[in-house]
């Protein structure tokens, strides 16, 4: 690559508009999308009572910021094997960094940001995009990530990588798939359509997402491993000055 | 969609003088949430309920005085995107073939479905955009936890609101950081260092959350940001939540007779 390509390249990462999973409005039928809002609500509701009792008056100032965070991190586009560009969706990296509970609530709040005020996704159709981001990318992401991490070690680098880029790969699959199937039921979209297009774009998106997840997790275990949510047990209690 | 983020003035005419305006905030989320509902979620092809439903929402961007310019403006970024899904919607079998080029087919049933969910996603954005131009954020915010919504979910969409702007300042920083270090390279070391760059960003999130809890406790929060001289609803109220009502119903009744 050149080095003018690459330089323009870097100069335009953040005023890149992007095009999610995000549903508009007016996609979705009636009956798929109050299924979607019912397990939305469930989850929302399920998030707010743990991270209340784990977080108390933290829970607004630190929740707010890594919702930011995530916000922020999603507008930032890199190149991904294959030419194009893309940019993180973020939900494994929330669950990996602030667990299940917070990490979902983080989601949820990206979510209902974009769609009311920045018009990133409908209104009506919120409860399918939390459903399939927050609750299949995220939770879904991170007990994919936990499972793979205490089978091959929980204390160990190789552990933590592996189980980061096979959710973040899943989490994004996943999330398409039920993305396509549900505006195939929703007769918007036919299903053979819906699903070669959603996979075969989003297995290329899935390499991006556990790419730059992976680095930026193994960035945060080589500076600040107490950071990472059930962090190594070495720094679980008091944080050590020795380095990696 | 994305692209007035830098600016982030997105309530251009929330001090205009309107009906619109007289009304409190949740009572113009409240008819904005039953608009886009009632529009959203009606079957494909029902062209009359969305001409009636298209009717109000013209007379409501009238009525509230919006600078047209910046309203069209928004919904075509806005729809841009919203295009590219939309032409998956075309191909189907099913009705009789209106077009056909090789496999290519294009029947009634896919032109029905293409219209109706063009009609809806644009209708429905235009509500939107309609709302946010003329309400400003904190008032935004008000009107949900007038409705009822989680204050602690609230609390915290307040608090992600004020941080974006910080935050992709500070990745900005550290993008003309690497920049003026001369980075260059493949895209994966583009990709690495970008990376380092969102962990960094993490970290330091992290603290300044720690911070503002701090800062929070020293300053006596109280959980909204404060808003200036909101009106706070009425006979007017009353009777624009039952014009939307019945706009709504009326959309409706007019596929039952």
């Amino acid at each position: 690559m050149s080095f003018d390509l690459s330089f323009s390249n870097w100069l335009h990462w953040v005023i890149q508009p992007q095009l999610a999973l995000h549903i508009p409005d007016g996609f979705l039928s009636l009956p798929v999308s109050l299924v979607c809002w019912i397990l939305a609500i469930a989850l929302i509701t399920l998030c707010l009572n743990r991270v209340q009792a784990q977080y108390q008056e933290k829970a607004v100032p630190l929740m707010g910021v890594c919702a930011a965070f995530i916000f922020a991190a999603q507008m930032i586009n890199f190149p991904i094997p294959g030419g194009t560009s893309g940019h993180l969706l973020g939900g494994t990296l929330a669950g990996v960094l602030l667990g299940p509970w917070a990490g979902s609530l983080v989601m949820v709040v990206v979510f209902i940001v974009q769609a009311t005020i920045f018009h990133d996704g409908g209104l009506t159709v919120l409860g399918a995009n939390i459903t399939n981001m927050g609750l299949i990318g995220t939770f879904g992401g991170y007990y994919v990530y936990r499972t793979i991490r205490y089978a091959i070690g929980r204390d160990t680098w190789k552990g933590v990588a592996f189980g980061v880029v096979i959710a973040s790969w899943l989490s994004v699959f996943v999330a398409a798939i039920f993305t396509a199937f549900q505006l195939a039921l929703s007769g918007t979209v036919p299903l053979g359509i819906a699903l070669t297009a959603m996979a075969s774009w989003h297995i290329l998106i899935g390499i991006g997402e556990a790419l730059i997840t992976l680095a930026a997790v193994s960035f945060i275990w080589r500076t600040r491993p107490d950071l990472i949510y059930h962090p190594p047990r070495r720094f679980s209690t008091s944080r050590s000055l020795t380095p990696h | 969609m994305l692209l007035h983020i830098n600016a982030f003035h997105l309530d251009i005419d929330s001090k205009q003088f309107s009906f619109w305006h007289f009304l409190a905030p949740k009572t113009r989320v409240l008819c904005t949430l039953l608009l886009v509902f009632a529009i959203a979620l009606t079957p494909n092809g029902r062209w009359w309920t969305w001409g009636i439903y298209g009717i109000g929402v013209l007379c409501l961007v009238l009525l509230s005085k919006v600078t047209l310019p910046v309203l069209f403006k928004r919904i075509a970024v806005e729809f841009a995107f919203v295009a590219v899904i939309l032409f998956g919607t075309l191909f189907r079998s099913g009705g009789e073939i209106v077009w056909s080029w090789g496999i290519i087919k294009i029947t009634s049933e896919g032109l029905t479905v293409l219209g109706s969910v063009t009609i809806k996603a644009l209708l429905s954005l235009l509500m939107l955009n309609l709302l946010t131009l003329t309400t400003s954020v904190p008032a935004l915010l008000n009107g949900l936890i007038a409705l009822k919504m989680p204050p602690l979910l609230v609390a915290i969409l307040a608090s992600m609101y004020r941080y974006i702007s910080v935050l992709i300042g500070e990745f900005n920083a550290m993008r003309r950081a690497a920049a003026s270090r001369n980075l260059t390279g493949n895209s994966g070391w583009q990709r690495q260092v970008i990376g380092n760059m969102i962990g960094a960003l993490f970290i330091r999130t992290y603290e300044r959350g720690d911070r503002v809890y701090q800062a929070m406790l020293a300053r006596g929060y109280q959980g909204v940001p404060p808003v200036s001289e909101l009106p706070s609803g009425g006979k007017r109220d009353i009777v624009a939540l039952t014009l939307t009502l019945i706009l709504a119903l009326l959309g409706q009744a007019i596929y039952l007779v």
